[in-house]
């Protein structure tokens, strides 16, 4: 055990990174390679807090009644408990699904989801989180304990693709460094979501685009939206907080789609937008394509809800702009997240 | 009936931003300072709220004639179509045998439109497709060079739709393929498999004008099943003895019904003979032996059809020819194609004992 831990601390440099914690198994007093964890730079880093990976309303609560004292004397009495799983659970599993079968497929490549636990959370709640992970048979190897300060510094670091939590503060200021973050809702009851397929969606503008269309919608109109749209069709809008994160998705997809996979895909997108198809839909369209970036089945609604949407195509997780789409997506089972981006976030706040 | 009142000022904002699951009432999102300059717009049609409209979701395969491509597809796979069809956007699509459908309907909105400024009871065309979003342009294209008004777009890229429609609250589904027409029935969605006539026939472009075959298409089969089980003569006698017993309903039951509900805001204008919605029963029933218990049954649904033809078995074609509707629907292909031979856009509801005498031929 000694020798393996030297070598290790050695040849930190080299190739894969292996994770310090060794499987060591007792009886036979054997070392078991871990799955090897990705270079940060190589992979597609997804952070998130403990809060929206796990069901911690109980502790939550005692924090924020009886204050951190009480709150940390609480955690450890409890230690020995796995945490339910939360909203974030189902996307993360997923996450690991889709990891298994680009191990399948690409066993050398680092191009695969990593996934960081980043929470505000002391050191002394750790070992229950490790409990719950284990529990859950989850992989997650790396922990960001930031006992009060403020994670943004460590979300770049670990060179993050998205980061979700369940505090609507530090995700505008992960947005404002420029990461996409977006606040995780909990469902009243969460349907039930495929664990063989990852499954995300998006809206249209202000997440995947910009919100230079809804700021000129919300100025001037309908009308002279359409007008703005149509005169600008082959103006592609410019991006929004998102647009990475599809196209990190898309990168993976292709891996799929050179081993002849793409109907077999374990991961599929979704746009879900509000616009109208043959008035605005062109210009969204021919932004994606310009970007390269595909998307797999994209509904135009036109003002329709999106909640019933939504819960036909179960997605992991659905990012829109705006608290009305977001609520209503929840109320109806699916794991929906808020991106305070845009116009929209001005006059939601009046 | 439920009429729904929006001030039109307002009316704008519902579409990007305030459409709710249509359980909450209004929750506008407050943006009057911003609109300030916006005195009194012309309005663009607004689209209704799915779950007062009619919808009708239609592929594109029926919407357009897309035979071409279909060839490149079969032949050549996925990433050639996807690439020729990338290629030819700018070349719009030919009307399909659904694209007068559609006009009519728009027809009918405008005319509502007119007389009912505020309601959301309107047609909502909604192009439901297998297709991926990179043909979605070539398709946004074709509808603005025909001058349709088709807002809502679900492209499924490869996976089935049928998922979809119940979340558009669909009254109607045309479709091409037969596979996705089985799977709607069976989810209860009205549904339809269209056929491209064999020879142009030119219809109404002011008047819908929707037909129906009675059993197994408004009513259920169960008088077929008697009539294919012991003969023309059994089936009279049962008719005769259940005269007053409610037949059944079946699949385009409900979309009569709101064809009805359509045409009584016309006569609630005094419109009887303008109506631009006409609705049409051609059966092959025989008036006297059979008819009463299915005009009784059409009186018990509270629903009206406009003219009636028993045709006690004379070939519906010709008459079809005469009627010219938009549509036509039937059970049994034997009509559907006697019918498409003459000109008349058919299509196949493939429901009731009728199919399994077809599958077994």
């Amino acid at each position: 055990m000694e020798e393996y831990l030297k070598y290790q601390r050695e040849h930190e440099s080299e190739g894969s990174t292996f994770a310090t914690c060794a499987v060591v198994n007792r009886e036979t007093n054997s070392c078991a390679w871990p799955i090897s964890q990705p270079k940060p730079e190589n992979a597609i880093t997804i952070a998130v807090s403990s809060r929206v990976l796990f069901n911690m309303e109980r502790e939550q609560q005692i924090y924020e009644r009886q204050g951190m004292e009480e709150y940390l004397k609480y955690q450890l009495e409890h230690e020995s408990e796995p945490f339910s799983p939360g909203p974030a659970f189902s996307f993360v599993k997923a996450l690991e699904a889709v990891n298994n079968r680009l191990r399948e497929l690409y066993p050398q490549s680092e191009e695969l989801f990593d996934v960081v636990l980043v929470t505000n959370n002391h050191a002394y709640v750790g070992l229950r989180l490790i409990h719950t992970i284990n529990h859950h048979h989850l992989l997650i190897e790396r922990f960001c304990m930031t006992g009060g300060n403020s994670p943004i510094g460590y979300l770049k670091a670990y060179h993050t693709n998205l980061y979700l939590s369940a505090d609507s503060a530090k995700v505008r200021e992960a947005l404002q460094e420029g990461i996409a973050a977006a606040t995780m809702f909990t469902p009243e009851k969460m349907k039930e979501v495929s664990d063989i397929q990852l499954r995300v969606a998006f809206d249209g503008d202000a997440v995947l685009f910009s919100d230079e269309s809804e700021r000129i919608f919300k100025a001037h109109g309908l009308d002279k939206f359409f007008e703005h749209e149509k005169a600008h069709e082959n103006k592609p809008l410019d991006h929004g907080p998102l647009k990475g994160f599809l196209e990190v998705l898309g990168k993976l997809q292709r891996k799929f789609f050179h081993k002849g996979l793409r109907m077999d895909c374990p991961i599929r997108t979704y746009l879900v937008t509000a616009r109208s198809a043959a008035s605005s839909g062109t210009r969204a369209l021919k932004t994606l394509r310009s970007w390269g970036l595909e998307i797999d089945e994209a509904l135009f609604l036109a003002g329709a809800p999106k909640g019933p949407m939504l819960e036909k195509i179960r997605p992991h997780i659905f990012f829109d702009d705006q608290m009305f789409h977001v609520e209503g997506a929840a109320e109806l089972g699916t794991v929906a997240c808020h991106v305070p981006y845009g116009i929209a976030q001005r006059l939601a706040e009046k | 009936m439920v009429k729904m009142s929006v001030d039109p000022a307002k009316a704008k904002d519902l579409q990007i931003c305030a459409s709710s699951n249509g359980e909450k009432g209004d929750s506008w999102e407050e943006t009057d300072e911003l609109q300030e300059d916006r005195p009194g717009l012309a309005a663009a049609p607004k689209q209704p709220k799915p779950e007062n409209a009619v919808t009708i979701a239609v592929s594109t395969r029926v919407l357009f004639r897309t035979e071409r491509e279909q060839k490149v597809f079969e032949r050549h796979g996925v990433e050639e179509y996807l690439r020729y069809q990338i290629q030819h956007e700018n070349e719009p699509f030919a009307p399909g045998p659904a694209f007068p459908f559609v006009k009519a309907l728009e027809a009918v909105n405008s005319r509502l439109r007119q007389l009912y400024p505020q309601s959301e009871e309107l047609f909502d065309i909604v192009l439901v497709t297998y297709n991926h979003a990179h043909v979605g342009i070539r398709l946004i294209n074709t509808i603005n060079h025909h001058n349709l008004f088709i807002e809502r777009f679900c492209m499924t890229g490869g996976s089935s739709p049928i998922g979809y429609l119940a979340a558009w609250h669909t009254d109607l589904y045309l479709s091409a393929d037969a596979q996705k027409v089985r799977e709607a029935l069976a989810e209860g969605i009205a549904v339809a498999t269209v056929f491209m006539p064999e020879k142009q026939t030119e219809v109404s472009e002011s008047q819908l004008r929707v037909a129906f075959d009675g059993d197994a298409v408004l009513f259920s089969d169960e008088s077929e099943r008697i009539f294919k089980a012991h003969g023309l003569d059994k089936f009279f006698e049962h008719e005769r003895q259940n005269e007053d017993t409610l037949l059944d309903h079946g699949p385009l039951k409900g979309f009569l019904e709101a064809l009805g509900k359509l045409q009584k805001k016309f006569y609630a204008k005094g419109q009887r003979l303008d109506c631009p919605i006409r609705t049409y029963l051609v059966t092959a029933r025989s008036a006297a032996s059979s008819g009463l218990r299915a005009l009784k049954t059409l009186r018990a649904w509270g629903l009206e059809i406009d003219e009636a033809l028993f045709l006690a078995g004379a070939p519906k074609g010709p008459m079809l020819e005469k009627i010219r509707p938009h549509i036509y629907f039937d059970d049994q292909m034997f009509h559907v194609e006697g019918a498409a031979e003459m000109g008349t856009i058919a299509a196949h509801v493939p429901y009731g004992v009728a199919q399994k005498r077809q599958a077994g031929k």
